[in-house]
């Protein structure tokens, strides 16, 4: 359970996250709003590369804000960048190895779990590819593979789905959907793709002006007029 | 045996068994220089390649290996292979020191500090100069330098040559090491970009330190194989714009392999000796490295040795 309590985030004199109060129970909970509206901050925020006012983060009773930014990773705070981040001249097995090196993955578990999760994200042909080989959508795929590695126990991922064909877009769904059930972790997922929301979130939180307007299951959400207003410009 | 480990051994080879019997007294010497110098290039291109950081104080941290290193060889009757590695672990503490700086700065503002940095220890060495056997903390006597004890069964200046090579290809293994295991992936992460290694656990901080630290370690190893090569250090060779010359011959002969560090060590004591003889002045050479430097810029990232791996890679058509 992820509990996020009055948190506000000010960027010099913008106040980009106005205290967000939020308990998410959900497997998979939708982040959505215009552009500007604080999502990737409120992503930065858990991750620690935002600057945090007031408010906390609990997750199963962990203060995340006491935790530097690497310890929040090691911890179980796995998350992916809207903008993918594969090292060109690393092998994806590399990649996730990197992972298992900073969360202290024993040498002997190593091959096991990077396995798994290559097998998951179905890119088991790519493990020894260079990330400069790779097209957008394996470097999505390894971006998502890294943030299974170590048990984690909540993955935000920002606009997964960026760029992704539709039968891309397919095999994103079945990972997602399936993520919580096999690795145990919550997700968090901001997308603009509201096809993509409905079909994998069980509930939606708005966000418009670094406040939240609306949250709750995924189909009343959607119908909701302020939400209509604000996000789908009717 | 994987093939990226066949080239650097027949260089080794070449270097251990060929070199000794072509090269006169005076050739010796140089190539000694040469080879030490190319372990100090080696510690740029760690910063460089690894995290893309610019450090111009590697020649200041020579200096300090070599003063440790000669001030442990008068002052007590450590082996001399020990004395080299306690001046290389000092010299890793003071570079994990200029680290510092580097958790917050980075391009041209880190540039600048570790010039700063040079050019501080450009005035201590002036100002305290290298021990020659005297008196007291500094040992510095107005006097011609006291002997220097050799490394054990080294007899020769040939014999100091061979030591040196086997030193510098250790130091080279230890950086290929470092390439393959957790802090080359760790490093790679955090030139990615410093938030994609924190988010995958990365613990930056400490990544940073340990690279600045391993150059420190090159720098001041290659320092004590320096002071020992010479028999005595001169303050004028370790100046703050020797470290600028260094950095840019590190980037000429290309920061991404052992290759480039070599022709780095090459070009810095090699070219100028060979244009002495030839009767031209040493510096010629300058000029030719500052064109060096704008072809390595505008047309070879990887350097001369970027050029020459991949002239070699390509299949003839």
């Amino acid at each position: 359970m992820i509990n996020i309590e009055n948190l506000t985030v000010k960027y010099g004199g913008v106040v980009a996250l106005d205290g967000l109060t939020l308990t998410v129970t959900d497997d998979v909970m939708g982040l959505i709003g215009p552009n500007g509206a604080g999502k990737t901050t409120m992503t930065n925020a858990f991750s620690g590369f935002a600057p945090i006012t007031a408010g906390r983060i609990v997750i199963d009773g962990m203060n995340l804000l006491e935790l530097a930014p690497h310890k929040r990773a090691r911890w179980g705070v796995s998350r992916s960048f809207q903008k993918v981040q594969i090292v060109g001249d690393l092998t994806v097995a590399e990649h996730l190895l990197a992972v298992c090196d900073a969360k202290g993955i024993k040498r002997n578990e190593r091959v096991g779990v990077i396995g798994t999760v290559l097998d998951f994200a179905g890119i088991s042909a790519c493990r020894d590819m260079l990330g400069d080989s790779l097209n957008p959508y394996q470097k999505r795929m390894t971006e998502i593979a890294k943030c299974l590695i170590g048990a984690p126990k909540i993955i935000l991922l920002d606009e997964p789905g960026g760029g992704l064909s539709e039968s891309e877009m397919q095999d994103l769904r079945r990972i997602i959907t399936q993520t919580k059930n096999r690795f145990g972790a919550q997700i968090i997922m901001v997308d603009h793709d509201v096809d993509l929301i409905r079909d994998v979130c069980t509930s939606i939180a708005v966000l418009d002006f670094g406040k939240l307007i609306a949250f709750g299951p995924t189909r009343e959400v959607l119908q909701d007029e302020a939400v209509k207003t604000a996000y789908l410009g009717r | 045996m994987p093939k990226t480990v066949l080239p650097p051994l027949v260089v080794l080879a070449i270097c251990l068994f060929v070199l000794p019997l072509v090269l006169s007294a005076l050739w010796v010497k140089v190539v000694t220089s040469a080879a030490i110098f190319a372990l100090a290039a080696a510690g740029i291109s760690v910063l460089f390649a690894q995290l893309g950081l610019i450090n111009l104080a590697q020649i200041a941290l020579v200096g300090v290996g070599g003063w440790i290193a000669l001030r442990l060889n008068y002052a007590t009757p450590l082996p001399v292979t020990l004395i080299i590695a306690i001046a290389g672990i000092a010299t890793a503490a003071i570079g994990a020191v200029l680290a510092l700086p580097a958790l917050r700065m980075r391009g041209l503002y880190l540039a600048l500090v570790t010039l700063m940095a040079a050019g501080a220890f450009q005035i201590l060495f002036n100002a305290f100069q290298f021990p020659n056997g005297g008196e007291g903390f500094w040992g510095v006597a107005r006097q011609s330098a006291a002997d220097i004890r050799p490394p054990l069964m080294v007899q020769t200046d040939v014999g100091y040559l061979r030591y040196s090579i086997v030193i510098v290809a250790l130091c080279f293994g230890l950086v290929a090491l470092h390439r393959v295991t957790a802090p080359g992936r760790a490093w790679a992460m955090i030139r990615q970009s410093e938030a994609n290694a924190m988010a995958a656990g990365v613990n930056v901080t400490f990544y940073k330190i340990w690279a600045f630290a391993l150059s420190g370690l090159l720098a001041g190893v290659a320092g004590a194989l320096l002071s020992g090569a010479l028999g005595q250090l001169d303050p004028r060779s370790f100046l703050a714009s020797e470290g600028i010359l260094l950095f840019a011959l590190a980037v000429v002969g290309g920061a991404y392999s052992w290759a480039g560090a070599v022709i780095a060590g090459i070009l810095y004591k090699l070219l100028p000796a060979l244009l002495n003889d030839f009767g031209v002045s040493a510096d010629i050479a300058l000029i030719v490295f500052g064109g060096a430097l704008l072809h390595a810029i505008m047309t070879a990232p990887r350097g001369i040795a970027g050029q020459l791996i991949g002239a070699l890679q390509r299949k003839p058509s």
